[in-house]
């Protein structure tokens, strides 16, 4: 039972993750690879190439894992006690609140772009990091409001009134109840607005206007490439970033954490 | 009360994240509003001096490996070297260009952070008629005056629109089919010829969507054939009642040829990319497209096959030039004339045409060149993919006013698609 | 007093309504102002003129199709897989994995589509490589095809991964005890899953849902790669008409795009308001 459980959870796994990946892998090196061939005929690293060559590319990671933090950063800071306010609390209107929350979310980005720019272009942060970083709070804030509502209502106000009860200040209930607790939706909304904040190329670009490269500025032009290894090394390069930088956040997670605290809330 | 009011001031630092994304970007806002007329008055050494240690940012397409090497290995050490300008492309199509531009007028952002579009057609008269461009300049380039055919219609106008001094010509391509010779020995010289030879091979033709740039200007050549010649489309401009009743015929033929398309005509690729694809696949066994050496850099790169040659009808191939141009609100505009002063200079122009960066013709005339360069240039081979000079001279055909590519769209989802 | 109490609750709320207010609010309004105003008139030309539009009707039937077709089989495999083994799903490494598709921008997830099932596609060179196909033209269309199964399957591929992540914490949390009541009471697994997990998913499966319906229903990459000529999405009407020609259409896109704005903001808050009468009862059953 167990075994043929693992066996289906791994082809499906292979299916929608390993097999496109590889995919990917074989077609950023190959050459010549056309109709009926398996495997590449010729190999190459001219896809690679291209990408090693662009001029910008050590900036535009830079800027983009330095935007991505802040918004990460902004989201948790605004996305957190709105989700625990909607999560504990029932108040006339929430429906509609919540609704409306989710807005940035569900409108087309095209139908936004221009207001969105007048309104940078007004408060004078067009053309700036700063501009580009508010802008990706706009695809970025809902997901973090519902990941971290989901993680309050899991955890339950149980534990904080019993800490209040005890005499706890609202700062102890959260490093030693909310933090701990809610560590596994940190982790998924840091990831989350990490990935759609490197993935904004259309605001970014008109937002940005050229002055911040992020690696989408340089990455997404290519796609209208017809070299398909080019496109796949840049879509590697891309997917990679991510992983990297959550690297990096589960180091500082452990840093600030006692380990004994994370075992404990790891299922 | 007093709680309460404790309370508000712990709230205020829930907006503690906008204050300080806003202060940080206030430090940054400058203030340079130069009167456009003075710049144009100086002389031109003035310009080079105050470009000197400056940054030009050119926005383009970057779609294509080789224009982006041909920028950021020949132009960007060039200009640094010669004039000490920092050159910053930034890859953006041309439509998001001009949106961003709109909105900055719209908001009356005096300062912008573009210097130099790449830019032609359709968005060139939406450019124009916004007024989102700075200009007439192009007098006060000196390499302008000197190696450019001034007189020539097709850097006078662009699609039918007047230039009027707001863009330099950056260079110039003509539209040719691309064919695998190893699968077709003899490419049709016609469009009856295409039409027996798509009716002969079914399934390895197909156009692109008339709302992709090639696509369009297949219709158009197609559009010419029907009324015999682009003379009468020259005459008076967009004339919307002269072609919808003297193009039945055109449309006949495509509906006549559409079920022996690819995918027996139900569908059509979305853009050129996507034609290239397939050819590259080998589902079709022709291609197309403007610059008539584009097939070589693909040829090196293993994306197309390398029997790959090309092709123009005997009714001739549809000549295009593509403009640099400066917006309204660059902040650098000596600058930009500087850079595009250098990017029309022969020497740049003829390494644009190598086939080895970009391979494409040049936006000035060969006959103004220095003898030296003409010997070179001469001397440059462009590839086995592409036709000789004097073929392609002998085939350019003009482009007509730019409404008529919106006219063809629009007939065409009527006439062809709208019909099965 | 009363009154206090509730705006305590709320000012945490504030800076998340607000920025929303200003910036989507503000950019939602602009949108609506150019889709009634023609040449500073107003005017609701833009609408009776999509109205009359022909291809607008057939690409808000298609698109409205495409999109329901994939969020329903997205959310329906995602809960299949998920049920059975969300026990094997909570290894740590397992969860990495399936955040990998998410990695990658849609674009991607199309053009491997492209890649592996177009007729001259690399399913189509394994086939006839084992002498299954004789030529790729007899390969079924799969791409750029008009019933846009192409479009539906890269969706149903980029958004599995996306609905087994958020709903896994909901079982991961699950009371299990429960199904053990139904169970020892004689009720079937069809009767498990109705009265114990279903009343548990629907506020967060609707939620997803609603997510993944207006990504669909308004983004511009996928249709664009793998949809056919006719019919259109309207996401990629909206955008031939707001880039292309004399800019003359784009009251009409920005009018369509309104539509499509309309079209989810009706759908979340009906949904909303009956998830939420959900989760009241859900939560006082249980207390």
């Amino acid at each position: 039972m167990k075994n043929r459980h693992y066996s289906f959870l791994f082809s499906i796994i292979g299916l929608l993750v390993f097999f496109p990946v590889a995919f990917l892998i074989v077609t950023s090196f190959a050459l010549q690879w056309t109709w009926p061939q398996i495997l590449p005929t010729e190999w190459s690293t001219i896809g690679w190439n291209a990408l090693i060559e662009e001029p910008k590319l050590f900036l535009a990671l830079r800027t983009s894992i330095g935007i991505g933090a802040i918004v990460v950063f902004i989201n948790l800071a605004i996305g957190f006690p709105a989700a625990k306010v909607l999560a504990f609390q029932s108040f006339k209107g929430k429906s509609f609140i919540e609704a409306f929350l989710l807005m940035p979310i569900l409108i087309p980005g095209l139908a936004v772009a221009m207001g969105l720019h007048l309104t940078m272009i007004r408060i004078g942060v067009a053309d700036h990091w700063a501009g580009v970083a508010l802008v990706h709070l706009v695809p970025t804030i809902p997901y973090t409001i519902k990941i971290f509502r989901s993680g309050f209502e899991r955890v339950g106000s149980f534990y904080e009134l019993q800490a209040l009860s005890l005499g706890a200040s609202q700062k102890e209930v959260f490093t030693s109840i909310y933090l701990p607790q809610l560590i596994t939706s940190i982790r998924s909304a840091t990831f989350l607005i990490f990935v759609i904040s490197l993935s904004q190329y259309a605001l970014t670009a008109i937002i940005g206007g050229g002055n911040v490269v992020t690696l989408a500025m340089i990455y997404f032009p290519y796609l209208s490439s017809v070299n398909n290894a080019v496109i796949a090394s840049f879509s590697l390069l891309f997917a990679g970033i991510p992983l990297l930088f959550i690297l990096i956040i589960e180091i500082v997670i452990r840093m600030f954490i006692p380990y004994r605290s994370l075992t404990n809330t790891q299922q | 009360m007093f709680k309460y009011i404790r309370l508000e001031t712990k709230n205020i630092a829930y907006l503690f994240p906008f204050i300080v994304i806003l202060l940080s970007a206030c430090s940054n806002s400058t203030d340079n509003t130069a009167v456009d007329e003075e710049i144009l008055l100086k002389e031109w050494d003035s310009y080079k001096e105050n470009a000197s240690e400056s940054e030009v940012s050119i926005f383009m397409w970057g779609g294509d490996e080789g224009i982006n090497a041909y920028m950021d290995e020949f132009v960007s050490p060039e200009l640094k070297e010669k004039h000490n300008i920092t050159l910053n492309r930034v890859a953006m199509d041309t439509n998001e260009i001009l949106q961003k531009l709109m909105n900055e007028k719209r908001a009356n952002q005096e300062e912008g952070t573009i210097d130099i579009i790449w830019i032609n057609g359709e968005n060139f008269l939406n450019a124009k008629e916004n007024d989102l461009l700075f200009g007439p300049f192009t007098e006060v380039l000196p390499n302008y005056q000197e190696y450019v055919d001034t007189e020539s219609l097709d850097i006078l106008y662009d699609f039918g629109t007047e230039v009027e001094g707001l863009e330099a010509p950056w260079g110039s391509v003509q539209f040719v089919f691309q064919y695998d010779s190893a699968k077709v020995s003899d490419p049709p010289k016609s469009f009856e010829e295409l039409s027996t030879w798509v009716k002969e091979n079914p399934g390895k033709f197909v156009y692109p969507e008339p709302s992709d740039f090639t696509g369009n200007a297949f219709l158009q050549h197609l559009l010419y054939d029907q009324i015999g010649g682009p003379d009468k489309l020259l005459e008076n401009g967009f004339d919307e009642e002269f072609v919808t009743n003297n193009t039945d015929g055109m449309w006949e033929y495509l509906r006549d040829i559409e079920p022996f398309l690819w995918r027996d005509g139900e569908t059509y690729p979305a853009s050129l990319t996507e034609l290239d694809r397939l050819y590259s696949q080998g589902e079709i066994w022709m291609t197309m497209g403007y610059n008539e050496a584009r097939a070589e850099s693909f040829i090196n790169d293993g994306t197309f096959p390398e029997s790959t040659k090309s092709f123009v009808l005997d009714s001739g191939s549809i000549g295009n030039t593509h403009f640099l141009a400066i917006p309204y609100n660059s902040p650098n505009k000596e600058g930009a004339l500087v850079a595009i002063n250098e990017l029309l200079s022969p020497e740049a122009q003829m390494t644009k045409y190598d086939t080895t960066y970009w391979g494409e013709s040049m936006g000035i005339d060969p006959e103004k060149l220095s003898n030296d360069n003409k010997e070179k240039l001469a001397a440059m081979e462009r590839g086995g993919s592409v036709l000789p000079a004097n073929e392609l001279n002998e085939a350019f055909l003009p482009e007509v006013d730019t409404q008529y590519g919106g006219w063809i769209r629009e007939k065409w989802l009527n006439e062809v698609v709208q019909t099965d | 007093m009363k009154w206090f109490k509730q705006t305590k609750y709320v000012w945490p709320l504030v800076p998340a309504v607000l920025f929303v207010f200003i910036f989507v609010g503000y950019a939602i309004m602009m949108a609506l102002l150019e889709s009634i105003t023609i040449n500073g008139q107003w005017t609701l030309d833009a609408y009776k003129q999509l109205l009359e539009n022909q291809s607008f009707r057939d690409s808000i039937l298609f698109s409205l199709k495409v999109t329901l077709t994939s969020t329903f089989i997205s959310l329906f495999i995602g809960v299949v897989i998920t049920r059975w083994m969300y026990y094997y799903l909570r290894n740590y490494w397992v969860k990495v994995l399936i955040w990998i598709p998410m990695l990658f921008p849609h674009f991607v997830w199309g053009y491997i589509v492209i890649l592996l099932f177009s007729q001259s596609g690399w399913f189509s060179g394994l086939l006839y490589e084992l002498g299954l196909l004789e030529d790729f033209t007899h390969f079924p269309v799969l791409t750029q095809d008009q019933h846009g199964i192409g479009i539906i399957s890269t969706y149903i591929f980029k958004e599995v991964p996306f609905v087994i992540l958020i709903i896994l914490p909901v079982y991961i949390q699950m009371n299990h005890q429960y199904k053990h009541v139904v169970q020892t009471l004689g009720g079937s697994k069809w009767e498990i899953f109705k009265t114990v997990e279903w009343p548990t998913i629907f506020p967060v499966l609707s939620e997803a849902g609603i997510i993944i319906f207006a990504f669909v229903l308004s983004a511009f990459e996928v249709p664009f790669l793998l949809g056919a000529t006719y019919p259109k999405m309207v996401s990629i009407l909206s955008y031939d008409w707001f880039f292309q020609g004399d800019w003359s259409q784009r009251p009409m896109a920005f009018a369509a795009m309104i539509i499509v704005t309309s079209i989810i903001v009706i759908c979340s808050i009906v949904l909303f308001s009956m998830t939420n009468r959900l989760r009241i009862r859900v939560s006082k059953g249980e207390r």
